[in-house]
């Protein structure tokens, strides 16, 4: 992936929502789910993470996600950035 | 008339939790309280000082803010990120009262909680609302959940375990002792073994300071350059009330439950009543009913009281209601100070704060000095006015009042 700004704020506002995760180290193959993060973690480090972006993207439209490099490209999609 | 007690339905207290702005934890606090050492200040929380700009009418608003309240290390880092100060002690507070009460050896399903306050979390909310006013789009999802007072029923349930219930009772500034009598309903009604009365911290934001100046409740204009001087209840310089942040947390249990080695004290009658109004001010008719009904089921006349944990929140209606009352009731001869002297207002807090005072006191076998009381309304109380005194209390009496006419008032006796 050529442009890694977008992933690494998702793995930025996840180790602040989930603490615990302080030492992973993060893959794009990662799933938000199965490290822990119930529905309003995902909600709120999404919202966050557009929030640093200062893109607004209905949460719907991220729903399909399987992992955080499918979430990081579809910000990116989105959001032209 | 039946009485529970007889029924074996005594109710004890077996731990108690306290979080000031005088001190956190019980020997802190009880040796300000002692000291009569206070923390009154110019109020400087972000949501607290008044809009610029500044002028007479939006001057700093007076009171006491407590230090960040020590959590233990039990409770996770992602709970603490998106609780309110008004959960951040409410856990400190309730963490103390757990332990104390040894409650990791009861049933989870027989322990409920009552959280005492509505309308907690204000300044937080000024917060976020004036964070997210042009940029509504990045509001947190979790605002969902934490803009409502049951929020810290949440956090307290999920850091502990408490399956019974859990809900919040709201009755202004009579919240707390209001959820200590329900607590003892509920233990005493067989529903639970153990319930926890928590008074919550009611963390005001400049909008209500305004408001409760704008409506004469909150002094003190007269006392604007001398802080410390400005809450003086039952002085005739009084001239309203001082906010002080306070969460305090109060276990009761059946007395023939689990095995307590050194309950602080018995339930003995409580009493609540209202004025059918909606108004801030308190009447004398309310107050002495709540004192009369707590003392009858009770059943102790009003001289086996040795002393009296008064509102008294410095207010010139209010306590000079509050002493007519207490005349009234036969009350004069008891012993009398008055904590928020040196705690200020707790607001919801209040009531569950002095109940805690009045046992911690009870305990020691000393009573607190009542600061800046010069000039007493009434001069015929038996005061205990600069400094701490010896006195061994076996029986005490606490009354609340809250804005809408709500009075309430508790009985309890050394253990």
């Amino acid at each position: 992936m050529p442009d890694t700004r977008v992933f690494d704020l998702i793995v930025e506002h996840t180790r602040e929502v989930v603490p615990e995760l302080e030492g992973h180290r993060f893959a794009p193959s990662d799933s938000l789910r199965d490290l822990g993060a119930n529905s309003i973690d995902r909600a709120e480090i999404i919202v966050m993470t557009l929030e640093s972006l200062s893109v607004s993207i209905p949460l719907v439209e991220l729903a399909d996600a399987k992992n955080m490099g499918e979430l990081a490209d579809l910000i990116h999609d989105k959001s032209a950035v | 008339m039946t009485s529970l007690r007889s029924e074996g339905r005594d109710v004890v207290v077996t731990g108690l939790g306290v979080t000031t702005a005088v001190g956190q934890g019980k020997d802190a606090f009880v040796a300000a309280l002692l000291e009569g050492r206070h923390a009154f200040g110019s109020m400087q929380r972000p949501g607290r000082l008044p809009p610029a700009p500044s002028t007479d009418a939006t001057a700093a608003f007076l009171g006491a803010e407590m230090e960040e309240p020590s959590l233990p290390g039990s409770i996770a880092a992602r709970s603490v990120r998106t609780a309110s100060l008004s959960a951040r002690a409410a856990l400190a507070t309730l963490h103390e009262a757990w332990h104390e009460a040894g409650l990791d050896e009861a049933d989870p399903f027989r322990i409920g909680l009552v959280v005492g306050g509505s309308n907690v979390q204000q300044r937080e909310l000024t917060l976020l609302h004036a964070r997210h006013a042009d940029r509504p789009e990045f509001l947190r999802p979790t605002y969902g959940m934490g803009f409502m007072d049951s929020d810290l029923c949440g956090f307290c349930t999920e850091q502990f375990p408490i399956r019974g219930f859990a809900h919040t009772l709201g009755g202004a500034s009579a919240s707390g002792l209001l959820a200590v009598l329900q607590a003892v309903r509920a233990v005493q009604s067989g529903e639970v073994d153990v319930c926890i009365a928590l008074g919550a911290l009611m963390d005001l934001s400049y909008w209500e300071c305004l408001a409760f100046r704008a409506m004469g409740a909150m002094g003190s204009a007269r006392w604007a350059d001398d802080p410390a001087a400005a809450c003086r209840p039952f002085d005739r310089g009084h001239d309203g009330f001082v906010f002080g942040e306070a969460c305090a947390a109060v276990v009761v249990e059946r007395a023939d439950g689990r095995r307590h080695p050194a309950p602080y004290a018995r339930f003995r009658g409580g009493g609540r009543a209202l004025d059918g109004t909606r108004n801030p001010h308190p009447s004398v008719e309310g107050e002495v009913a709540v004192v009369q009904a707590a003392l009858r089921e009770a059943g102790l006349s009003a001289s086996a009281i040795d002393y009296v944990n008064p509102h008294g929140t410095g207010s010139p209606t209010g306590d000079a209601v509050e002493l007519q009352a207490l005349a009234r009731c036969g009350l004069d001869h008891a012993r009398i100070n008055a904590t928020k002297s040196i705690t200020g207002h707790g607001l919801t807090a209040a009531g569950a704060l002095e109940i805690v005072a009045t046992l911690l006191q009870m305990r020691e076998g000393k009573l607190h000095p009542t600061r800046n009381l010069v000039d007493p309304l009434d001069e015929t109380f038996p005061w205990v006015r600069e400094k701490a005194e010896d006195c061994a209390v076996r029986t005490a009496v606490s009354l609340s009042m809250g804005f809408g006419g709500v009075s309430a008032a508790i009985c309890l006796e050394k253990c």
